[in-house]
């Protein structure tokens, strides 16, 4: 953890213009289950979560300028697994419907994201995912979230998504199964949302598959401005974002016990997502003022 | 199946025992690995206990100076090399424990230490634990328990927030010899956990603090300064040895059979301990971090390895007790009732 966010007064004070002051409320009031030194078992801490909401925050007001739709169907209380599609290089999209989600439910509820592992390979970046309360994904790391009463976010499409080439746009990639019989499991529901925005925000050229497997990673993106302008090339552009929630499905528990049926609930979610993928493409259009 | 619904633990003359309840008798107890900071805890509360009748520490040397005080009729100190079967062996034929041998073992002599690690070490941790089992179940001992270690579990980005009994081992065969002499003393007991005579138990300790106690966690405390990697900040819930040795207490005096982790309460970042505790760490970049400490180790100011649990510094490791705390520590008021330490149970 660096000096600078280990220090509570520098992490939570650093960012903090960045919040109203109605925000920084919500995130003091937001209920982290200490198990001795200020963390909750999961390693979520407040003055982190504070720093990230803040960040968040700013960029899904300011930068992304986020538009969204469809709060009423996010589960004010209980576990839920959150599930959509995935895209823009780096993972913006995901923290944008964490902040989405943090900003319009009342009380806030935190996303907390089942992550691909190598990113807590990564110095500083492991460590402060955890401590906004993003876990590796991990059967039984799902479990304890779930059990706890949270809400889960889950990409079924993998962290190779985010490598989607200018050509996949707004192409779904085949959904995993893991998110519908872990649901089932718990007979918790999936909330589905479609994101439209991410894809916009880097143009990936190329995907340099040899260089990512030789430095462990899911993907090695080349962009339009990446690796040409170093790591500011990464920088996404401030395309604006659409997000759309839809109504929570419930899975047949016979999902647990037959293939088909779980192959059937996994194509249910894939098309709501789908859905809410086309419902925010139009209303992008209709914000952008172009003929349908 | 029992109550609890866990199976009942069967004993050869079909007596059934429901895990947790209250093992019947006065206990005499044999304690492999006397000289250890948590032995000797954990013999100090024994023979304060009344219901104790007698206890044996053995182990390699002099008896420790804190217990050459104690009342000879309670305690006993006999100086045994454990590798050799049949030294193992003359230590339960002693004229004293003939006519009223153990019912308890319990082995903590396990040189996990890496300082001077070599062949005659890997003999002594795989033997005595042979010999020691062994001679248990020959000499009709109702109960061996085995202090194992956390750094059995494989760890890595993967690992879940709670570590249970049944997460995935770290069968590296690059590994530290040690470790691969952990799992072989386990691997012993396991094998012998179906036993109808004997109750075996491994116990998975979480890093244990305490004044001078040989554990990776304690002795990066003692470090001056601990150093660790840059950028990384793993989640731990260490435990004290007199929490560790309540825990074995419990263990002790109650049935129960099989595979335990055992944990301090308190779960946080290595970081805010040593807060707590007012140390100040040094960071170094990751790939520095085994030379920074051979460094360390070579000008004496520090007797943690690590290179011994490589990934340690970096990647969370929180065991989940909840199986110990539902069939041993839920059941503390039992030994509270014969006015027994389980009152101080956190």
């Amino acid at each position: 953890m660096p000096p600078l966010l280990r220090s509570k007064r520098l992490s939570m004070e650093l960012l903090r213009p960045l919040l109203p002051d109605s925000e920084w409320d919500r995130v003091q009031a937001y209920p982290v289950a200490d198990v001795g030194f200020g963390t909750d078992v999961f390693g979520t801490r407040r003055e982190l979560l504070g720093f990230g909401y803040a960040l968040g925050y700013w960029l899904h007001r300011h930068y992304f300028r986020v538009v969204s739709g469809g709060h009423e169907h996010i589960p004010k209380q209980g576990g839920g697994v959150v599930v959509g599609n995935h895209s823009g290089v780096l993972p913006f999209d995901g923290m944008m419907v964490a902040a989405d989600v943090f900003r319009y439910t009342e009380p806030p509820r935190l996303v907390r994201y089942m992550v691909d592992y190598f990113v807590y390979q990564v110095p500083f970046v492991g460590a402060f995912f955890r401590g906004v309360g993003q876990m590796p994904g991990t059967r039984r790391n799902f479990d304890g979230l779930i059990e706890e009463g949270h809400l889960v976010g889950i990409f079924p499409e993998g962290a190779a998504a985010l490598g989607k080439t200018a050509e996949q746009r707004y192409q779904l990639h085949p959904f995993t199964h893991g998110h519908v019989e872990l649901a089932a499991r718990h007979r918790v529901p999936v909330l589905p949302f479609g994101l439209v925005g991410a894809e916009e925000q880097q143009t990936m050229v190329a995907d340099l598959q040899p260089l990512a497997r030789a430095l462990r990673l899911p993907y090695f993106p080349i962009t339009t401005t990446f690796p040409w302008l170093g790591p500011l090339g990464l920088l996404p552009r401030p395309s604006r974002y659409f997000i759309h929630y839809g109504e929570p499905l419930h899975i047949d528990p016979d999902a647990l016990r037959s293939i088909d049926v779980r192959r059937h609930e996994v194509e249910r979610v894939q098309d709501a997502v789908a859905e809410l993928l086309r419902h925010g493409q139009e209303v992008r259009r209709e914000h952008q003022g172009a003929p349908r | 199946m029992s109550r609890s619904g866990r199976p009942p633990v069967e004993l050869a003359n079909d007596e059934v025992h429901e895990p947790g309840t209250l093992r019947a008798g006065r206990r005499r107890i044999f304690i492999a690995g006397a000289r250890r900071r948590v032995a000797v805890h954990l013999i100090e509360r024994l023979i304060a206990d009344p219901d104790v009748e007698v206890v044996m520490g053995v182990d390699r040397g002099a008896c420790p100076p804190t217990l050459l005080g104690c009342d000879p009729e309670r305690f006993v100190f006999a100086s045994a090399d454990l590798s050799r079967r049949r030294q193992v062996d003359n230590l339960f034929l002693l004229d004293r424990f003939r006519g009223h041998p153990f019912d308890t073992v319990l082995h903590l002599a396990f040189q996990g230490n890496p300082h001077g690690y070599d062949f005659q070490s890997h003999e002594f941790n795989v033997n005595a634990a042979q010999h020691l089992l062994e001679a248990s179940l020959r000499h009709g001992v109702g109960k061996y328990i085995f202090l194992s270690s956390d750094a059995v579990y494989k760890l890595g980005p993967r690992n879940d927030f709670k570590v249970r009994e049944d997460a995935e081992l770290n069968l590296d065969p690059d590994g530290h010899p040690i470790l691969r002499d952990t799992l072989d003393a386990e691997f012993i007991c396991r094998a012998k956990m179906d036993s109808p005579k004997c109750e075996v138990m491994v116990i998975r300790p979480s890093g244990v603090f305490g004044g001078g106690v040989i554990s990776g966690i304690n002795l990066l405390f003692e470090s001056n300064p601990p150093v660790l990697p840059v950028g990384f900040d793993p989640m731990v819930n260490p435990t004290t040895k007199e929490r560790l040795a309540r825990d074995l207490m419990l263990a002790i005096f109650l049935h129960g059979k099989g595979l335990f982790n055992v944990a301090g309460s308190t779960i946080g970042p290595l970081s805010r301990f040593l807060e707590e505790r007012g140390i100040k760490p040094v960071r170094v970049p990751g790939p520095a971090l085994k030379l920074a400490n051979r460094v360390q180790r070579v000008l004496g100011m520090t007797r943690y390895h690590a290179g011994f649990h490589p990934k340690r510094l970096y990647y969370s490791l929180v065991l989940d007790d909840g199986k110990f705390e539902r069939m041993f520590r839920a059941h503390a008021h039992k030994v509270l009732a014969l006015g027994r330490q389980g009152d101080e149970l956190e």
